[in-house]
């Protein structure tokens, strides 16, 4: 652009205009000033009601014409600028309307002598002036006066306005009187040069005859005609003149006022093709100044607010008056030419120095009809030079003004960036080290208004969606400035939100060094004031929204944790699946599933206990190059009353995730949400809602608190160990408990539970369960007897029960190979142990190899594990109500160290059918000495290590009479199940039989020795009792192996044969054949004896089929003939064996021999 | 040559700024920061008149008082912004162009590194040297 631009200084003068009207636009050329003045003492407030009735009157119609009179009212004008009204016209003051208060007629004459004072102020350019009295009463205020208006109060003043028509009645007449005055005045020859002050001493002593000069003053003269045209409101008129002045002033290079008539030129083209005004209505007003008057100028009445285009109109020919159109076509320039002559205008002011506030106001003027036509890049260029201007020294104040105003000229033509510039330029000059009271709150309004234009919001959520992008650095500085106002403002709280709301969302800009030093200040700040979660509310009505800090520390996961496995709470199974069945039908459906999902991936599936503390896991990390001291962090959580225990903590420099657990207690049942978390940082309170967080990692929030439930506390009398049982994790068990047993070793456990919690334990249950079950067990492994303890509930809190538990272990110790090995070199046939044992199969060979003895030793005292869990089960309080329970489980290890087993057994037939001999091979695995005891046998000692063998005679076992268990197919799978677990029984009652005890005199210890593990089917069967059982008696008497029945010759002796059934099945036919026979001792068995005994009736005897559980009962009698010992041979025959029955194996046929001793006399009694 | 030459994202933030070391960065970047209000004036401007065939370079945005803001739109809104100093009389319009068209060829390869992701600050290497040989070498 052409613009010339004035860089030098000039010196402030007298004849200069210093001050702009910043808020001039082109139709103020249209109005005519009137200055509204206080005189005297004036309360400010009733002045300025007073001056905004005035003010109302803006717009007059003048009676008898068409025109419009506009006014503009000013209550404060220099007098220096109204030196310039010859210049311009409507700078000039034409009418004075002073506002006094007279209390009394006393004071009358001062207040009208200060009235005339007033005038003479700008008495050279008025055109009449009036007096606006309050408060005076009486004579004096009768009186009928065109210049005064006497008014009992302020606020008895009705008819204001229309006085103030009257003036501007009469402002009118002057200047249309004025306006023919000149306009006529063509033919005198002397026409006053018009000039500006600073023009005045130019002029000394020029030609005033030269046609130049004469040319110059007509020129200025037909310019001032139009300015007088213009307010008169003559538009086609004035521009007629303008136009002619510009022809003159060109011609004599009088670039000043030529470009002053340019500007009118402009101003009244602007007026006609913009009657909604160029203000708009947005320009911010000084309020006190000129905002009332021009509120009323703006809204003329009929006047279009829509912009009209000048060319459509002309183009159209919408105007139906064709002479103002041509006049207009003629006269008016278009809106492009508008612009061009502003431009030659300003250029023209630009030549001299002291036309700076002209040429500042003309840019300011331009580009307010730019905004209206919209062209921003041209009005930026106008905005650009009037940037340069140079006013010389301005005050702060006035730096302040033009600075404001440009940054509003800026927005008004859509450069937020620019305006917001200029209006942080603003708010710096309020607080300028020259300034001596700095308006810091001034600046710190303007900072704020500058926060659209750097798209800066002081919201931190829209901070929140990815990463910020944005002019950080300018950003970051507005900020600081912002801090640092607010700060002087004497505002700490203001200063905490600002600064706050810098570190969360600028912290990936701020280098290392200013972190530390944010966050130092931010203390300082918080030191006196603590920054909380509230909303700021700015007197302004701006609302600052609180600023919680997400990024200190930065939280990457939210995990709510389940309660220990102790605590954990259990719903009963059956109350589960009823809720289960009301959820839905389906067991599966995955349009529910879809449906759901949202829901369900919140909710998580275990629970929290009312009353029982809770944790949330978080992993944190730290974003400062410095320790982070989190204080007060804790839970926010809705739905439930929870009681936050808050932690406080503090994070190494840029530290890793850290995990960071939040507890607290949740008061009452139900659902309860985790929301977020509240921290303490610097000073600085947060609520960090994680809805509001990215990148947090949640496995849901919400989760369920069931009613409270009590608590045990469980000790042991054994010490507690640390081993953990294999598959169990240590956080399933509450205790463990581990103890060294030998083997068949019992050992009382006292368990003392203890109510812990708050309250009542109504119901306590015990199970147990082993965990490794590699080793063949023998017996319960742990017994115990809850009644004790069941009678005692409920259990108060605080009070505890105890319950004892006992554990054996009994193994099975003799499968070890290497002992079996040095055994059966010894030579001893082994009959107990079955030849196909797999075991040694596998093992021999291996141990062969191996070859030395020395490692045998060694080896065989190897220490088995036993493991088993006990698991208490117990509820009470509301929760068992709910359904619910708790476990708490012990783990129980035991260590089992072998003491003695038996190598081998095998068996011996006893003299009588009923009873058989048991040996055993003892071994003392053990290094203490050892004693074995049986029942009623003797002690046995046995050295460590050494092996013996003793011999138990035993009572032959009916297992049949064994209660048989039913067999249940879910327990015993096979059919080979099945028949372990009838050698185990059978074992077991052998066991009890036995009753083998060893003890350790050397320690004290004692247990019980098992054949269990050793016993095989062979022995089985030679312990067993046949299953038919016969019983034979003589003369009533039974007779088995060692008794001898005895009888006399010659007498009939009754021979009684019983078979009793033991067996499942149906036994039978049998045939039976006694025979007699004689031993001689001496290895000959005489058979033939017909003539020693012979039978009465048949020596052979039928046994139908007996039955399970039946007896069957075949008698016959014998005589002998002769004394002597006889033996009765009873043969036996199977019958059912031709009829294709099964065989029956050979024991169970094992008939007693009869002894009878045949005697001559009677025999005597009880021999 | 230039004293600060800018990238600015569709969305008006800067993808890039780098100005000479010797001088205030925060002016540069309040400098290059109004200047968009220019370039998108100019570029509302000229969207009305003919999408199409717009030329990129937009010219002169403003002259300050010791420097020049040029500024040069890709078809995609990016912006360049090229400072340079006012005192500098002896560099020509085309040569600015040239400027512009070498600075739009990198930004077009950075663009094309699949590892860029649009709308993240431009940390090419590339880039940064082209940039340095087009801005004044301070000794």
């Amino acid at each position: 652009m052409s613009c010339v631009q004035s860089c030098t200084s000039v010196p402030h003068s007298d004849e200069e205009m210093s001050v702009p009207d910043y808020m001039q636009c082109a139709e103020d050329h249209q109005t005519v000033l009137v200055v509204v003045q206080p005189v005297g003492i004036v309360p400010e407030d009733q002045f300025f009601r007073i001056y905004k009735r005035i003010a109302s009157v803006s717009q007059v119609s003048v009676r008898d014409s068409q025109r419009q009179l506009y006014i503009r009212y000013r209550h404060h004008y220099l007098p220096e600028n109204n030196e310039w009204g010859d210049f311009q016209t409507h700078r000039k003051v034409v009418g004075l309307i002073a506002v006094t208060t007279c209390a009394s007629a006393k004071e009358w004459p001062q207040t009208s002598e200060r009235f005339h004072g007033q005038k003479e102020v700008f008495g050279s350019t008025l055109y009449d002036s009036r007096l606006l009295v309050f408060g005076l009463q009486g004579e004096i205020a009768e009186q009928q006066r065109t210049d005064v208006a006497f008014y009992p109060a302020f606020d008895q003043c009705p008819d204001v306005e229309k006085r103030v028509e009257d003036f501007v009645e009469s402002i009118f007449i002057v200047l249309e009187s004025k306006r023919l005055d000149r306009a006529t005045d063509k033919s005198g020859d002397k026409i006053h040069l018009l000039c500006v002050p600073f023009e005045k001493k130019d002029f000394v002593g020029l030609d005033t005859d030269s046609r130049h000069y004469k040319k110059r003053c007509q020129g200025r003269m037909r310019k001032h005609v139009g300015d007088l045209c213009l307010q008169a409101g003559m538009l086609q008129d004035a521009l007629v003149h303008y136009h002619m002045a510009v022809e003159l002033l060109r011609g004599v290079n009088d670039f000043l006022w030529l470009g002053a008539a340019l500007e009118g030129l402009c101003s009244a083209s602007v007026i006609f093709h913009y009657p909604g005004g160029t203000a708009g209505k947005t320009g911010a007003r000084k309020p006190k100044q000129s905002q009332p008057a021009d509120a009323g100028k703006r809204h003329r009445p009929g006047a279009q607010e829509v912009l009209i285009d000048p060319g459509a109109l002309s183009a159209n020919g919408i105007s139906a008056d064709t002479s103002t159109e041509i006049g207009r076509a003629k006269n008016c320039l278009s809106p492009e030419d508008i612009i061009e002559k502003y431009k030659d205008a300003i250029s023209y002011y630009g030549k001299y120095k002291n036309a700076g506030v002209i040429e500042l106001e003309a840019c300011v003027k331009a580009v307010r009809v730019l905004a209206i036509q919209k062209r921003a890049m041209e009005a930026s260029e106008f905005l650009q030079n009037a940037v340069y201007i140079n006013l010389g020294q301005l005050s702060e104040e006035e730096k302040i003004q033009r600075y404001s105003i440009l940054s509003e000229l800026y927005d008004l033509i859509g450069f937020q960036r620019k305006s917001a510039f200029f209006k942080r330029v603003a708010a710096m000059q309020c607080v300028a080290p020259t300034i001596p009271e700095p308006g810091w709150r001034a600046c710190y309004k303007l900072l704020l208004e500058t926060l659209p234009g750097y798209s800066l919001s002081l919201d931190p959520k829209d901070f929140s969606k990815g990463t910020h992008r944005g002019w950080a650095a300018v950003q970051m500085r507005l900020l600081h400035e912002l801090v640092y106002a607010s700060r002087r403002m004497g505002n700490p709280a203001l200063s905490v939100r600002h600064l706050s709301f810098l570190l969360q969302t600028m912290l990936d800009f701020v280098s290392d060094q200013e972190k530390k030093e944010v966050t130092q200040s931010l203390e300082n700040y918080t030191s006196k004031c603590p920054g909380g979660m509230e909303v700021i509310t700015l007197p302004d009505g701006l609302k600052l929204p609180p600023v919680p800090f997400t990024k200190l520390p930065i939280v990457r996961s939210v995990k709510l944790l389940d309660l220990p496995a102790s605590l954990r709470p259990h719903k009963v199974k059956g109350l589960l699946g009823q809720n289960m069945s009301t959820a839905s039908p389906f067991i599966y459906s995955p349009i529910i599933m879809h449906n759901r999902g949202e829901e369900r991936c919140k909710k998580i599936d275990f629970q929290w206990v009312q009353g029982d503390v809770c944790e949330v896991q978080l992993m944190v990390y730290n974003p400062m190059p410095f320790e982070l001291r989190v204080e007060n962090m804790g839970l926010l959580t809705s739905g439930v009353e929870f009681e936050s225990l808050p932690a406080a903590l503090s994070l190494p420099a840029e530290s890793g995730l850290y995990p960071v657990t939040l507890v607290g207690v949740p008061r009452t049942s139900g659902n309860i949400t985790v929301n977020g978390y509240h921290t303490s940082v610097f000073g600085v309170n947060s609520d960090c809602l994680l809805e509001g967080l990215t990148n947090v990692k949640t496995g849901g929030c919400l989760v369920e608190v069931v009613p409270s439930l009590p608590r045990l506390q469980l000790t042991t009398s054994l010490p507690r160990s640390v081993n953990v049982l294999a598959p169990l994790s240590k956080e399933e068990l509450s205790s463990r408990v581990s103890l060294q047993l030998f083997n068949g070793e019992t050992q009382q456990l006292t368990i003392t539970l203890e109510n812990i919690g708050t309250e009542d334990i109504q119901s306590l249950e015990l199970t147990s369960k082993m965990v490794n079950t590699k080793d063949k067990m023998y017996g319960e492994f742990l017994s115990w007897d809850l009644a004790e303890a069941g009678s005692q509930l409920p259990l108060k809190p605080g009070q505890s029960v105890a319950v004892a538990v006992g554990v054996r272990v009994k193994l099975d110790f003799s499968g070890q190979e290497s002992l079996l090995q040095e055994l059966n070199d010894d030579g001893i046939s082994v009959t107990g142990l079955p030849i196909s044992s797999p075991l040694r199969h596998v093992l021999k060979p291996r141990a062969e190899k191996s070859g030395g003895t020395e490692g045998g030793k060694t080896e065989y005292s190897h220490i088995k594990s036993l493991e088993a869990v006990l698991n208490f089960k117990y509820s009470g309080g509301p929760g068992k109500v709910e359904g619910y329970y708790r476990e708490l489980s012990l783990g129980v290890h035991v260590d089992v160290e072998p003491s003695v087993f038996f190598t081998r057994v095998s068996t011996l037939p006893a003299t009588s059918t009923r009873q058989c001999h048991l040996l055993l091979d003892v071994f003392n695995s053990t290094e203490h000495e050892v004693t074995v005891s049986a029942k009623n046998n003797q002690d046995l000692v046995l050295h460590a290590s050494e092996c013996q063998r003793m011999a138990i005679q035993v009572d032959r076992i009916d297992f049949e009479s064994l209660p048989q268990r039913e067999p249940d197919p879910q327990r015993y799978a096979s059919a080979k199940q099945l028949e372990e677990e009838r050698l185990r029984a059978q074992g077991c009652q052998i066991n009890s039989k036995l009753g083998l005890c060893w003890t350790i005199p050397s320690l004290r210890r004692q247990g019980e020795a098992s054949v269990e593990g050793v016993l095989n089917q062979l022995v089985l069967e030679h312990l067993q009792l046949a299953p038919l059982q016969w019983d034979v008696a003589v003369s009533g008497k039974p007779c088995d192996c060692d008794v001898v029945a005895q009888c006399r010759v010659g007498e009939a002796v009754e021979l009684e044969v019983r078979l009793t059934n033991r067996s499942q099945g149906p036994v039978g036919p049998f045939a039976l054949t006694a025979i007699p026979c004689q031993d001689y001792q001496n290895g000959v068995l005489n058979h033939e004896l017909q003539d020693a005994v012979t039978f009465i009736g048949s020596n052979t005897f039928h046994i139908d089929a007996v039955k399970p559980q039946e007896k069957a009962v075949c008698a016959g009698a014998l005589l002998f003939l002769c004394t002597g010992d006889f033996y009765l041979n009873i043969r036996f025959q199977d019958d059912s064996s031709s009829s294709g029955g099964r065989e029956l194996p050979l024991s169970w046929f094992c008939l007693p021999s009869v002894h009878i001793k045949a005697l001559d006399t009677p025999p005597e009694a009880g021999a | 040559m230039a004293v600060c030459i800018a990238v600015i994202a569709k969305e008006n933030y800067p993808l890039y700024i780098r100005s000479v070391p010797t001088q205030n960065e925060l002016k540069f970047h309040y400098t290059v920061h109004t200047s968009l209000d220019v370039v998108e004036e100019k570029i509302s401007a000229a969207g009305k008149a003919m999408a199409d065939q717009r030329e990129l370079y937009l010219g002169l945005l403003y002259p300050t008082e010791d420097y020049k803001v040029y500024g040069y739109v890709t078809n995609s809104k990016v912006k360049f912004v090229i400072v340079v100093d006012s005192s500098n009389t002896s560099l020509r319009d085309n040569e600015i162009r040239s400027m512009f068209r070498k600075l739009h060829n990198s930004f077009t390869d950075v663009m094309c590194n699949p590892f860029y992701n649009p709308g993240d600050p431009v940390q090419s290497k590339v880039f940064e040297g082209m940039v340095s040989g087009m801005m004044v070498q301070v000794s």
